[in-house]
Parts: structure tokens; sequence; C-alpha cells
């Protein structure tokens, strides 16, 4: 699939009790293009992400990417949007800590359609070499540290070759040499393969690196465009 | 659960539309007058039959072996005479260990009919018309 | 249906049986093959056991204990009974005095010496010389060697009882003996019978009185392994009784004179003719005899065990339920443990179904593992078991696990992995986004 557009309109969002998480006028992201979100704690960010995500579920309004609509997908379809199409990256890595970092990044081979796994696990090995893990895909990820972790995690993000990749406080884990190599090897690879890349950060090195940084404060999208 | 109580749950309701439908021998039917065999006993030699009658005090516990008779085998000491045998009994091999049912309950026995005189290796007793390899329920 | 139950009888046990443990098994196997198609869960499912292995390692003993104990008491049961029956199987018809079949059973059968009233010449006359009867033996106990009980009978019996000698030759004289295999003496031993069994024996009772073992019977499986057979006028002899024969013969073995007859507690008889066996029963039960059919006594008694049995298997089954279900609830607690990884999954596209895979395997791991654990365990406390019961009654009890036992298992195992389902919808049901932040 070529890299799609996304396009958010009047999205809101709410939480238990029908209260307001997030409401998002309008949206825009170019295709390829690498997007920072900031805000304070509590104010939406991760909801927006989870949004776009498809991980939540719109209470109205319009999440396209392309012409797909997660706002009008069930949660069977849009965990095979996902599936698909994203690949997401956690703050605390998220890894099965008795797998190799090799079973780590190519976890998605174990539910994907039977011809897809010789690709994922074939792209898994490609990425973890890539970030220069192709030594240690074989260990058990428990024994790695913060930095290498997180690498796993984005050899996994990547390992289905999916056009968008959603980040969620990505360095937030690591110290400053781990959290810069991070950066660097995100922006590289989004720029190199046409990724669209969306990060959730506290973190300005982070957002220098972006193309564009967006504002979420009290649930509400400041700087869209 | 074990398997009679499983296979009891399963088939209660059909085991007792079976019994209604078959046919069921009278152990008389299988003699002449002059203790021979009868033409509807040498008509079913080795076909599946069914016999309904009462199970004797078996002789030995843990055998694959019992008496089916016509009548109750209660202690009785006026009929229990040689004269009174031959035709009033039948030879049951089972196919699984026998579960002893009281004397005085009707059972139906199902095993392929074997005529002929047979001496049983393991226990001597020698028999002239056998039911084997037997399931047997309460009637 | 007729048709189906009437090609079922002809189907062979062995086939049966196996066939049984398919459908058993079945459930459990359909239910792996629909949750798991297209997908390939199990190296997560290796992951999750071994995070948590000591928790569920817990659970896997938990299971395997109460499976152990429901095989374990189904197989013992069973042996019990087969080993019974084997003690009793020589012992066609039993004539005694009036009395109780039960003990009478114990003392002539299992050698637990109870005081009766004796059959007496006449009597003995009648079933000896009976045309029906191919052999007729006195059972004569009461006398002691330490632990083993000395029983005066004839060399027909002990023929009968154990067949070929083991070693040596029949006794031929009263003062000789032929010893059971686990008696305490071998062959040229000589010993003094003790009066009476147990503590309350008289050891000096029939002091001068020796015998010397001639012969060794082979092993049994019943209690008169440890038993030392005489013959029957070495007994009368030893209590100052006529010899069974008229004075100046000298003779041992039948055929008695009856007015010379000092009496016996028990007669073994044994016809060749089944109707006979049958016959005979009714014709000794009289005023002053009681005959019964040893293995018909222990079938009754059997019976009883049956009913008994069926009870335990009830709270056997009722147990094992129980764990599988204090399991299960278990497990949802477990799958909140894997909340987090289960969320991230889903986050990542995984389908529901494939989730929903991952639980129920994990649950049918367990299970599977707790039930054959729960067989090895059964095996080995039947096989404690047994050697205790062998040792405090001197009846050989083998018993072993077969298919009743595995058709429980298999029951189980199906029963439980189909209640797994539960727990694994429970996980799927939970919200991904509360999971993922732990």
């Amino acid at each position: 699939m070529s890299i799609p557009h996304l396009r958010v309109r009047d999205l809101t969002v709410t939480g238990d009790g029908g209260r307001l998480l997030l409401s998002v006028n309008a949206l825009d992201i170019a295709p390829g293009s690498r997007i920072g979100i900031r805000g304070p704690s509590g104010a939406g960010k991760s909801t927006l992400l989870h949004a776009i995500a498809g991980l939540v579920r719109a209470a109205s309004g319009a999440v396209r990417w392309g012409e797909a609509d997660l706002a009008a997908m069930n949660d069977a379809e849009r965990a095979r949007f996902r599936r698909e199409h994203v690949g997401l990256i956690f703050q605390d890595f998220l890894l099965f800590e008795e797998l190799s970092a090799a079973g780590n990044a190519a976890l998605a081979a174990a539910f994907s359609a039977s011809s897809r796994r010789g690709a994922i696990r074939a792209g898994a090995d490609a990425m973890l070499g890539h970030l220069g893990l192709s030594d240690h895909s074989k260990r058990s990820v428990s024994t790695f540290s913060g930095g290498e972790r997180q690498r796993v995690a984005v050899s996994r993000a990547l390992a289905g070759d999916p056009a968008i990749i959603l980040a969620d406080e990505p360095t937030a884990s690591l110290d400053r040499a781990a959290a810069d190599r991070l950066i660097d090897d995100l922006a590289k690879l989004a720029s190199d393969r046409g990724k669209t890349l969306v990060a959730v950060s506290h973190d300005a090195a982070l957002h220098a690196r972006m193309d564009r940084v967006l504002d979420v404060v009290d649930g509400v999208l400041v700087a869209g465009a | 659960m074990n398997r009679r109580t499983l296979l009891i749950g399963v088939g209660a309701g059909l085991v007792a539309t079976r019994a209604a439908a078959e046919e069921v021998v009278n152990m008389r039917d299988l003699y002449n007058k002059d203790l021979s065999f009868s033409d509807y006993a040498k008509a079913r030699a080795g076909q599946r039959i069914a016999a309904s009658g009462f199970m004797a005090p078996p002789l030995k516990a843990e055998s694959s072996f019992f008496v089916l008779t016509k009548k109750p085998m209660a202690v009785c000491p006026f009929c229990d005479t040689e004269a009174d045998w031959p035709d009033d009994i039948l030879a049951i091999y089972t196919k699984r260990t026998v579960e002893v049912i009281a004397f005085n309950v009707q059972i139906v026995v199902r095993g392929a009919l074997e005529l002929g005189t047979w001496t049983d290796p393991e226990l001597g007793f020698v028999s002239r018309v056998r039911l084997t390899d037997a399931t047997y329920e309460r009637a | 249906m007729r048709a189906f139950f009437d090609l079922w009888d002809q189907v062979p046990v062995a086939l049966q049986d196996v066939l049984l443990m398919c459908v058993l098994l079945a459930p459990a196997v359909v239910a792996g093959i629909v949750v798991m198609r297209g997908y390939r869960p199990l190296q997560l499912v290796g992951a999750m056991l071994w995070r948590y292995r000591w928790t569920n390692a817990l659970f896997v003993a938990l299971i395997a204990v109460s499976v152990g104990i429901g095989v374990g008491l189904i197989a013992q049961e069973r042996g019990l009974r087969k080993g019974t029956a084997r003690a009793a199987e020589k012992f066609d018809l039993v004539v005694s005095a009036p009395g109780s079949e039960v003990q009478m059973l114990l003392a002539a059968v299992y050698l637990q010496p109870v005081d009766v009233p004796l059959i007496d010449g006449p009597t003995w006359e009648k079933i000896a010389t009976h045309e029906n009867v191919a052999l007729a033996a006195p059972i004569a106990y009461g006398d002691s060697f330490g632990a083993s009980p000395i029983i005066g009978t004839t060399a027909p019996f002990v023929t009968h009882l154990a067949g070929e000698l083991a070693g040596g030759r029949m006794f031929a004289s009263l003062n000789e003996a032929v010893a059971g295999a686990r008696a305490p003496l071998g062959v040229g031993d000589t010993f003094t019978p003790a009066h009476g069994i147990g503590d309350s024996a008289e050891s000096d009772a029939h002091a001068g009185h020796s015998l010397t073992v001639v012969g060794r019977m082979p092993a049994t499986g019943s209690p008169w392994d440890k038993a030392i057979l005489v013959p029957v006028e070495s007994v009368w002899s030893v209590h100052g009784l006529a010899s069974g024969h008229a004075p100046g013969d000298d003779r041992i073995g039948p055929p008695f004179d009856p007015a010379f007859f000092p009496g016996t507690p028990a007669v073994l008889v044994r016809a060749d003719q089944l109707w006979a066996n049958y016959a005979l029963r009714s014709e000794f039960t009289s005023e002053r005899t009681m005959a019964f059919f040893p293995g018909a006594v222990l079938a009754s008694l059997h019976a009883m065990l049956g009913d008994v049995r069926q009870v335990m298997s009830v709270m056997a089954v009722l147990t094992q339920v129980l764990v599988a279900a204090g399991v299960l609830a278990g497990l949802v607690v477990l799958t909140r443990l894997y909340a987090r990884r289960l969320a991230l999954l889903r986050a990542l596209g995984a389908p529901d179904r494939f989730v929903f895979a991952v639980v129920w395997c994990y649950a049918a791991a367990l299970i599977s593992a707790g039930a054959v654990l729960g067989v090895a365990v059964g095996l080995l406390a039947v096989e404690a078991i047994s050697r205790v019961v062998t040792a405090r009654t001197d009846i050989l009890v083998e018993a072993s696990l077969a298919w009743p036992e595995f058709h429980l298992v298999a029951g189980f195992v199906s029963l439980t992995v189909l209640l797994a389902l539960l727990p694994a919808f429970n996980a799927v049901s939970r919200n991904i986004i509360t999971d993922l932040r732990g």
C-alpha cells in the first residue's frame, strides 16, 4: 500500500462516563512526514496517538488514513489495519522478556497471514542488523540494556514494513546517549524509507528532528494544520 | 465418571428403545424336546442374539463368565436338580469382567450364540450352549 | 440407534477402549484445532509458561495431585478386587457348619481363622462320595508356626492349589509338611506346631510333635503362600484325635473312614460339571451344613465395594472439578499478570482470536501437563499402596493403570480445556488501553 495521507476531522474521544478526553477539529499529515506531539502530562497526547492508531474508538468525527476511516471501523477491522499498516513503539518497550531479540522483533509472524510470515521474519532480522543487534539476535532480551531493548522494539515495529510508525514517548526510559541514538535511528529510518512518523514526546531533541511539532493542551489540538 | 456411568448417561434413553424393539430369545426355544438343538438355534448359531433371564451367583469373582438362569436362582431346595438344568441355563462369556447383578433382577444378555459341547480351559466347566462376547444390562 | 449399539457390541474390547478414548479426547483436540487454526501461538505460550514458571508449576502440581488421587483410587480398588479374586479362584465350593459365609470365606480362603463347629464323619462321607464331586478336601486350620498358619489337608488339594511343587516332594507321612512359597521354612527344616494362631498361640501345647518340611509350593499370590500344609491326619494326631482311618491303618490321605473321622472346620469341594456346582451347593445347604461359592460371596462383597467405588469416583471427579475450577479461577488471575503483554499483542494488531488462542493454549498446556503428571502420580501411588496392602494381607495386589483411568483422565482434560475457554474469553474482553498502561 502506498503511504496514505492522514486526515482527521471533527474528532472527539470520550472516556469513562462520556467525559471528553480529546477533540481535534482538523489534522492533516502528509505522507512521509515526521510529526512530534507535545503537551503537558494528561493533556491527551497519548489519546491522540491512540486515536490515529485506531487503539481507541472515536466518539465522533473521522480518522482517515487514505480511504480507510478508523472511526467507522469495528475492533477487528482496526486491529487488521494496525497489523498491516502501523508500527507501534512504546515508552517501556513492552518486550516479551523470555523471547530472544529475533523472537520479539518477529512477534507479528505468530498472528499474521501465513503468506506474510516469511517477510516479517526477514524484515525483523534485517532491522536488527540495521540497528546493530544482529550479533545478539538469539539472546534473551532480558539481558539487554534499555537502548538495546528499544532498538528491538523499533525492529518489531518495522519488521512488517508498515507505512506508519507511531511512537509513544520512545526516549523517556532511555539515558541521553541511548535516547539520541534512538532519535537518530528513528528519524533516518522514517526519511530513508519514506514512512510517516508520529511521535508523542517531551524530548526536545526528538522535536528538533521532526518536520513539525503539534501541541495538545487540555484535550485540544492547538497547533493543528 | 467411569465408563459405565458415561455410557449410561449418553445412552440411557436409547437403550430403552433398543430393548423394546428387539427379539428376545426364550431359552427353551433353543432345544427340541429330546434336548437336541432346535432349528431355531441352528439357524442362529454364530449370530448375535438377545436372551433375557437372571444372573446366577457367579462361581468366581472377577471372571468373565456367568450362568444365565430362566428363573431367579435363589437357594431353592425343590428346583435345583439336574433335570432342570440343561434347557434352563445358558453359559455366558462376557466381553468385560462381570459386574454382579443380584440374582433376582431380570437382565437382557446379547452375545454370539455358540452351539456344541465345549470345555472351558480355565474354569474346567462344560457347556453345550453359550453366548460369547456378551454384554448385559438390567431389563 | 439399535443398529449402532449392535455394531458397538461387536467391536473388540480393545478397540472399544481406544475408540472411547478418542471420543473423550475429541472435544479437546477439536477445540485446539479450531482455536489455533492459522496461528503460531506456541512460542509465545512457551514464553508465558516460563515467565511465571513457579506459579505455573504449582498449578500443574495441584492438577496432578487431584488427577493422581482419582486415578489411583479407581486403579487400587480394581487391583484389590482382582487380587482377592485371584486368591480365591481355587476355591470353587466350600462346605462348613452353618454360620457366616463371610467369616468362613475369611477363614478357609484367606486363612483368618474363626472357631466353628466341625463337619463330622458321616457328612464328610456324603460329600466325598457324592457322584458329582471331583475333589473334596478338608481344610483343617487352627495350629500355627510363628506367623504361618498350619493347615491340615490332603495331597490332591496341595496340587489343586499350587500345581507342581516348586521344590522337594509331597508329604507322605504324618511328620511331613509342604511349605508355602513365603513360609519361613525351607525343605529339610523341622518345626513344632503351636496350638492356636497369633499372640495367643500356645507354643508348648504340642511339644514332642515335630514335623519336617519336605516340599515347597510355588507362589500363588494368596495368604496360602505363608501357610504350612500338612496331612490332615497330622493335625488330628497332634490333638490326640482319631487318625481318620481304622486302627492299624497307617495310610495318610483319603478315603477316610467316617467312623474314625474327627472332623474338619471346612471342606473344599470341586465339581467338573458346571450345573453340579449349583446342585451341590443346594444339596449341602442343610440344617447341618452350609455350602457357598467363595467367588459369589466375594463378588457380592465386590459389588458392595463397587457401590463405594461409585461414591469414591463421584468424589474423585468432584475434587478434580473443584481443583480445575480453582485452577481456572487462578488462570483468570494469572491472565492479569499477562494482561499488559496480551494488550500489547492486541495493540500490535493481533486478532482477538489469536490472543484467545494464546490464553487457551496456555491453560490447555497447564491442564495437559497436570493430567500427564497426574497419571504418573497415580502410578506411583498405586505402586506404593499395593505394596503395603500385599505386605499386610498376603494377598498379592498388582494394581496398575488401565483404560478406565485413562478414560477418566481424557474426560477430565476435555472438560477442563473446554472450561478454559472462559478465562480466554475473559482475556480478550479487557480494555486494551487500560491494560497497556499496566
